[in-house]
């Protein structure tokens, strides 16, 4: 076999709640703070958590002329956004045909749907509750003409839209692909978290033996993947490898030997072409959840053998809350930024280690360092694992 | 890229009669013995006996499928409109949200069927079909896994109301589908192709429209047809017009039903 086509990701460009934009964000990280807070933007009374990680300004975008008003879809043009500042186009210096769009999801616009059967916006606004909705409106404001694709892996689907857009590069199906997740917080998926439970009403402790549960946030992560002979100026890395496995086991719950998540890393690293040795830190997925945390600690020795233990692993829930579909891509550039700055954003909140997740969490504050192997692992409902490998520029 | 040999194919139909502005030919809800399946949704049913007819189909047992060896991509276009709207109108009770995910169709046979390869999820219409059957030949031929199954479920009698609201969205009648494909390693071209023109789709000879599952459905009318040679499927969704070209020559498929077999004829 050949060597495979290398794809960087030029630029990125986010809306979280921790911060409007790529700075932001990364200086949200380092310096510990937290976007979760009370959600304003949709009804929570009934709910028995009323708290997430909620975007309060939708980045610099003063004129949402021709961008219907979905939250969904402005949380993509937002980041869109910050992406094309960072990137310093649009519009496009390419051949619109040329430039493609691959977004990841949970959710779709599905909080359309749910104010279109709630009687609360015209019916005509349909289309946008489809979950490839908000990709297509946001091809359109790119102008993007190449192929638009949504991908909904549910909480891995941002790893598999990044994934997705390195094999459309690879195909010379496109120049440069827009990639990336998103998802909003709405009534649907606060009323659903709540009936399941999983929703804590203390902070998001990833891997400390007091973690109760996580809480959810919204966002949108997108970047600029070209191929690497063709990137003119910066980058921020190499997407290098991504691996996928079902775990075939339960539609809510994850398996609990992590099997599924450990047969992901493995596919990911082979198809990086680089040994468990080579990795150099870990972002792990780390929700916060009793079972996953512990699970995938399990999973991550498994496949790194004696590596998991001399490597940092963190997570950044804690600070953002569960961003759902744009989760996997936020984890991604921030270790990218992470390799970019020689800083490992630490864990928040994790104060007191469970002795079951005995890896090395970067606890308290960042940790000076500057990895070149980069892991970023993903889990969701459905069984769904996904592993991205990436490379430092 | 080198083409999968079709190694089955499992094809459910809705039917109806096509009468009414906004007419949709039903699959009913499979009945399916089993605990786990109180509460499955009928989309989730529907990929099960997809896979069960995809089972006969190649006249293989189920323990043929089970494994990391086999790679399962799903798409649908609409099928997790049904529940989510049972979710939004508050008719599936708590437990109901896990199934609103449309990951939880692929996971119904994942969990079922043992089938714990690589996976992948495209939401859109034919022409995502089209790129799905294209990922599996390349999972194939990279030999990332030893089969590959694209799933793909239609269903639209939930949100009928919906459709009919807007009419010019889609043709009619709406026909609801369920199929899967089953794909292993063979011997001639695949070449997909894909472009966004902005036109819309045009109005069908007949047939109906399936979304997603139009591609599969074609394949099987082809292979039905017994006439061989290479396949060419097409497909429109929103502005996307795609198309594959399918040259099934030499291929080494262990069962050499259908399409291969007449290819070779």
């Amino acid at each position: 076999m050949g060597t495979p086509e290398r794809v960087a990701i030029a630029a990125a460009g986010v809306v979280t709640p921790i911060g409007a934009d790529l700075e932001a964000f990364w200086s949200a990280l380092i310096t510990g703070v937290s976007g979760i807070s009370q959600i304003e933007r949709v009804r929570v009374d009934d709910l028995r958590v009323q708290r997430g990680g909620e975007v309060k300004k939708l980045g610099r975008i003063k004129d949402w002329c021709g961008v219907p008003d979905c939250r969904a879809t402005r949380l993509l043009i937002a980041a869109a956004d910050d992406l094309c500042a960072q990137a310093a186009f649009r519009p496009l210096p390419l051949d619109p045909a040329r430039v493609a769009v691959v977004v990841g999801t949970a959710l779709g616009g599905v909080e359309e749907g749910e104010k279109a059967l709630g009687g609360d916006r015209p019916s005509r606004r349909f289309p946008d509750a489809l979950y490839d909705g908000p990709g297509l409106r946001l091809a359109r404001w790119l102008g993007a003409r190449g192929p638009v694709i949504t991908v909904s892996t549910a909480c891995a689907s941002g790893a598999t839209a990044l994934a997705t857009a390195a094999d459309l590069l690879r195909r010379d199906e496109a120049d440069a692909v827009v990639a990336g997740g998103y998802d909003a917080l709405c009534r649907f998926v606060l009323r659903g978290f709540n009936a399941l439970r999983s929703l804590t009403r203390d902070e998001v402790r990833p891997f400390d033996r007091r973690r109760s549960g996580l809480l959810l946030g919204e966002a949108g992560a997108l970047a600029l993947l070209v191929r690497e002979r063709d990137l003119r100026g910066p980058r921020l890395g190499t997407v290098l490898g991504y691996g996928s496995a079902s775990d075939g086991f339960h539609i809510a719950a994850p398996e609990p030997s992590g099997r599924g998540l450990e047969r992901a890393v493995r596919a990911a690293l082979a198809d990086a072409r680089v040994s468990p040795r080579d990795v150099d830190f870990v972002s792990a997925h780390g929700t916060a959840t009793l079972l996953n945390d512990r699970i995938e600690t399990a999973a991550l020795k498994r496949a790194l053998g004696p590596r998991a233990h001399e490597v940092p692993v963190n997570s950044i829930k804690g600070a953002l809350g569960h961003t759902m579909g744009a989760a996997a891509a936020l984890e991604a550039f921030m270790c990218l930024l992470s390799a970019q700055r020689g800083l490992i954003p630490p864990t928040l909140h994790l104060e007191e280690p469970d002795p079951e997740c005995d890896l090395d969490y970067v606890p308290g504050r960042p940790r000076a360092a500057r990895p070149r192997i980069m892991l970023s692992t993903s889990m969701g409902f459905g069984g769904c694992n996904g592993a991205l490998v990436l490379e430092a520029a | 890229m080198r083409a999968p040999a079709i190694r089955g194919l499992g094809l459910l139909s809705g039917t109806g009669s096509g009468s009414g502005p906004a007419p949709i030919w039903t699959l009913a809800r499979p009945d399916r013995p089993g605990d786990r399946f109180r509460r499955a949704t009928r989309e989730c049913l529907l990929a099960l006996a997809a896979v069960d007819a995809m089972l006969e189909d190649g006249k293989a047992p189920r323990e043929a499928i089970a494994g990391d060896g086999t790679a399962l991509l799903y798409v649908t276009a609409a099928a997790y409109g049904a529940s989510n709207r049972e979710f939004i109108e508050r008719r599936g009770g708590v437990m109901h949200f896990a199934y609103t995910a449309p990951a939880v169709v692929p996971a119904e046979v994942a969990i079922e069927f043992g089938v714990t390869g690589a996976y992948g999820i495209l939401i859109g219409g034919a022409p995502s079909t089209l790129r799905a059957v294209d990922q599996a030949a390349r999972l194939l031929d990279e030999g990332r896994c030893d089969r590959a199954l694209v799933l793909v479920v239609e269903i639209f009698e939930e949100c009928g109301d919906l459709y009919a609201r807007h009419r010019r969205f889609t043709r009619w009648p709406l026909v609801e589908t369920a199929a899967c494909l089953w794909l292993e390693r063979g011997d001639g071209e695949l070449r997909f192709e894909s472009t966004r023109d902005g036109r819309r789709a045009p109005v069908p000879p007949g047939g109906g429209e399936r979304f997603a599952a139009g591609p599969l459905a074609d394949l099987r009318e082809w292979r039905d047809r017994g006439t061989g040679g290479p396949i060419e499927l097409s497909g429109r969704w929103r502005d996307e017009h795609a198309g594959l070209h399918w040259s099934t020559e030499r291929s080494h498929a262990r069962d050499t039903r259908g399409v291969i077999r007449r290819s070779e004829r």
